[in-house]
């Protein structure tokens, strides 16, 4: 018995340990941190026009877990210290409460189902709403270890792609008997995209899974080879200088696949895209 | 079921087999204890093993070999050379291998569900003693090929503990050719192993529990086994087929999952998941059982809620097989099935959530005592909470598009894994010490290393939150490459301190085990007066168990029940005559079968 009658721990050591090493990690972070325009310990901006509804979500099971963690939290404490052993005092012989039982299982069902369905409506909108008519197409496939990004030209259209035809001599599977694709042009780990206007992506892989990740964007989508997706879109609204990079495992060079994004204003994209001269015979790639 | 046939049964297979002595006994006993103790040593091993590398791999993190410095030079002056871009991505494959096959799960079900299953049922051994030595056999062989493919030319496998093909499946690709297939092997091998002890343990408890042992009475640890054991059943033989094709398409020339000759990558992803996502509960549902127990024993309580506890177990089990698609929102799934998916996995929450409320109930109005395996249960509690909820961040389809494969969700599962997971198994250690070796825990040396464990664990893996939330990506061997990540840094540099310190912390608990082995307190029978059956037998309990066959007249939480002599009533402990039509009446007895 005497091993049962052990007082309650003091643990309040280890947590006066916790607050100074985390206030010794915090100053570690202001001493070294390098320029970024947010706090290191939360959200990057958000830029894009979808990344205000993810926030959001976030912000509400943010809320939601919080609340549920707070109060199993001081619950507990609660218990711990009311319900501490102290002599003479017995426990409380009881098997349950099936009305408690049918109240905490009803409402967190209620819960759960409601952010599922919410969750969904947003998921729908995302990925399942036909971009604008107007919205850019740009094609960006990846490989070990970076991005082939292919642009419109003059005519706003890129040429056909077929997810059978990525190939090495063909990396973005253009159909070469579209016409579309003639004056398509193509850069290597740089992309551009101007704010203001929504952008679809045409994404593909020439050999292992990629996945397109901007955090800034609140964007990530595996691009799996064979099959090209053509469902994400997006529409930036502020400019900047980004990085996109790969975020699914692809090989010993996985840590640096990345790209140049930027988002510039409207014109200065046109006046990028005339400076990229196309390839005299296009059809086959970058 | 009758008497008769129970007792023939339990006779007919726990002393059939003659106790094996001497130090053969350690080799090729077929006792379940011995062979839980043989699963305990070895995955306590594996667990230094997957420990270090975890600690090589966050070092790297922290101090990249590839890091580009102010004045041109790469490296970080304080790396580790060895560590180039391929071998880290062997070392965090290999640590989730390890850790996932060769430690949680052999902890859990090989250790713990062997010592105990026989123990708390009343039965005299597993049903099948041979196949359960065999499959340690098997476990300790694959574990040998697993981490013999360090030793390889290219390497240990580095295509993730997920294997995600074709990077996995084409030599090209990824490298490791040998290592690769080794890892195939090595995991078909190891599905095995835990199919044979599946088996074994569904039998055991449905065949063999003593006279009077409903399965209504039957501890909360033993209904998490016995569901764990069926859900292995069902999960392990889709990864081991998984396996053997992704095997055949490295060696053979096939093309299951190579899109190149035809071949289908997200089947490799369907296939993986639907064993990973019920493995997921088979990592935690016997945490969950044996914590429900514990609380239970220091807080001189019944489970509240037993019943509740048990269908919210079963309903893990089944909801655990229809989820796997939330690992696949972003793989390019078809998108109806993503938020189809996505509200299955919100349903599996609520069982979470009933499970958490019945622990508090458990502990409101208990006579709680401190010891160490509480202090360890009441971790378990607290983290599964937090990995529950950041669990629902990703569930949520649209939120999943922005942290999926970062850092969060790193911290998500390290929050159900070792949180979860390791807190449970410590809990269970150091309540069931003193049953395996007859002698008692340090209690002292027990807090203080649960406080520093508690303490670093929080340190190194809360902040992972943070920095999968600033953006960082998992599996990348050096996040200084990107600019949007430098400024995470300084918390790399933390985290990994503290997962120093969390390593470093497991000595005490190394030692503490050792030295109890000879200079613990004499245990005796039943230190902590808890009311199951494997407290009225010797510790440790002599080849098979149980003198007579108990026979059980009451569920297993028979604590502080008013009027009697005792905060306790043990399972086998007739109703006091003069109360007994009181109690029989409110309590409905189960008869077994």
């Amino acid at each position: 018995m005497k091993l049962l009658e052990t007082p309650l721990m003091t643990r309040t050591s280890s947590f006066r340990g916790l607050a100074f090493l985390t206030a010794f990690a915090l100053t570690l972070a202001r001493a070294q941190a390098e320029i970024r325009e947010t706090s290191v310990w939360w959200l990057p901006r958000n830029v894009n026009m979808f990344g205000h509804d993810v926030d959001f979500l976030f912000y509400i099971i943010l809320f939601l877990t919080g609340v549920a963690f707070i109060g199993v939290f001081f619950a507990m404490i609660l218990f711990l210290i009311k319900y501490r052993y102290r002599p003479g005092v017995a426990a409380i012989h009881t098997h349950g409460n099936n009305a408690l039982e049918v109240v905490w299982t009803t409402i967190p069902a209620f819960i759960f189902l409601a952010l599922a369905i919410y969750g969904n409506e947003q998921w729908s909108k995302m990925r399942r709403q036909t971009p604008p008519a107007n919205a850019l197409p740009v094609a960006v496939v990846g490989e070990q270890f970076g991005w082939n990004v292919r642009y419109p030209g003059p005519d706003g259209q890129l040429g056909k792609m077929v997810a059978a035809k990525i190939s090495k001599e063909n990396p973005f599977g253009i159909e070469l008997a579209d016409p579309a694709g003639l004056d398509d042009f193509t850069t290597y780990n740089e992309l551009v995209f101007p704010v203001g206007r929504p952008v679809r992506l045409y994404l593909g892989s020439k050999d292992v899974i990629h996945a397109f990740y901007v955090p800034e964007f609140r964007l990530y989508q595996d691009m799996v080879p064979g099959r090209v997706y053509d469902f994400v879109w997006l529409k930036a609204e502020a400019t900047g200088n980004f990085q996109l990079a790969c975020n699914q495992l692809c090989g010993q060079g996985h840590y640096k696949m990345f790209g140049k994004l930027s988002v510039v204003p409207e014109l200065d994209y046109e006046t990028w895209a005339k400076s990229k001269t196309p390839p005299p015979v296009t059809m086959t790639g970058r | 079921m009758s008497t008769t046939t129970l007792n023939h049964s339990i006779e007919s297979h726990g002393h059939e087999h003659a106790e094996v002595t001497g130090w053969r006994k350690y080799i090729w006993s077929l006792d379940h204890k011995i062979i839980g103790l043989q699963y305990l040593f070895t995955s306590l091993g594996f667990l230094f093993v997957g420990g270090g590398l975890a600690l090589l791999l966050r070092w790297q993190l922290a101090y990249p070999s590839t890091q580009v410095m102010a004045n041109g030079d790469v490296g970080n002056p304080l790396s580790l050379p060895f560590i180039n871009p391929q071998f880290y991505n062997s070392l965090f494959t290999m640590h989730a291998t390890v850790m996932v096959f060769l430690v949680v799960m052999p902890l859990l079900i090989g250790a713990f569900g062997n010592y105990l299953i026989p123990l708390k049922i009343g039965a005299g051994d597993m049903a099948f003693p041979l196949i359960n030595e065999l499959s340690y056999w098997v476990y300790v062989l694959s574990g040998a090929i697993l981490l013999g493919s360090f030793f390889v030319a290219g390497g240990a496998a580095a295509g993730g503990w997920t294997s995600y093909a074709p990077l996995s499946s084409v030599s090209a690709y990824n490298g490791t050719q040998i290592g690769q297939s080794l890892w195939c092997v090595g995991i078909f091998l190891n599905g095995l192993a835990s199919i044979m002890g599946a088996f074994n343990y569904i039998t055991t408890i449905v065949n063999m529990r003593a006279p009077g042992m409903g399965f209504f009475r039957m501890p909360l640890a033993v209904w998490s086994l016995f569901i764990t054991a069926f859900l292995l059943l069902l999960a392990v033989p889709v990864l081991s087929a998984a396996a053997a094709m992704l095997f055949l398409d490295l060696n053979a020339g096939t093309s299951f999952f190579n899109p190149a000759n035809g071949g289908q990558p997200l089947l490799w992803q369907h296939l993986f998941w639907f064993f990973g996502h019920p493995e997921v509960y088979i990592m935690i549902l016997p945490a969950m059982g044996m914590v429900s127990d514990i609380l239970s024993i220091f807080s001189r309580k019944p489970v509240f809620g037993y019943r509740a506890m048990v269908y919210a177990m079963v309903a893990i089990g089944f909801l655990g097989f229809i989820v796997w698609g939330h690992h696949m929102f972003v793989s390019g799934m078809n998108l109806v099935l993503s938020a189809a998916f996505g509200v299955s996995t919100m349903v599996i929450a609520v069982p979470s959530a009933i499970k958490t409320f019945n622990w508090l109930g458990t502990l409101w109005g208990g006579s709680i005592r401190f010891t160490t395996a509480m202090l360890n249960a009441l971790a378990f509690v607290l983290m599964f909470v937090i990995g529950g909820l950041s669990g629902i961040f990703m569930a949520s389809t649209p939120v999943d598009i922005f942290v999926h494969h970062t850092y969060f969700i790193v911290a998500h599962i390290h929050y159900v894994l070792f949180g979860g997971s390791i807190f449970g198994i410590f809990a269970g250690i150091y309540t069931w010490y003193p049953k395996m070796f007859g002698r008692m825990l340090d209690e002292n040396l027990g807090k203080i290393h649960f406080g520093l464990t508690f303490a670093f664990y929080n340190l190194c893996f809360f902040p992972m939150h943070n920095v999968g939330l600033g953006g960082m990506m998992r599996r990348i061997a050096d996040p200084t490459a990107y600019e949007h990540l430098r400024a995470l840094q300084p918390i790399n540099q933390f985290i990994t301190l503290a997962a120093i310190g969390l390593g470093f912390s497991q000595f005490i608990f190394l030692w503490n085990f050792f030295r109890s082995l000879r200079h613990g307190k004499p245990a005796g029978k039943n230190p902590w007066n808890a009311t199951t059956l494997e407290w009225i037998v010797a510790s440790p309990p002599g080849h098979g168990n149980f003198e007579v066959t108990p026979r059980v007249y009451r569920g297993a939480y028979d604590y502080s029940v008013p009027g009697a002599p005792r905060d306790f009533m043990m399972q086998n402990e007739p109703e006091p005559s003069e109360s007994s039509q009181g109690k029989a009446a409110g309590r409905k007895s189960v008869t077994a079968g």
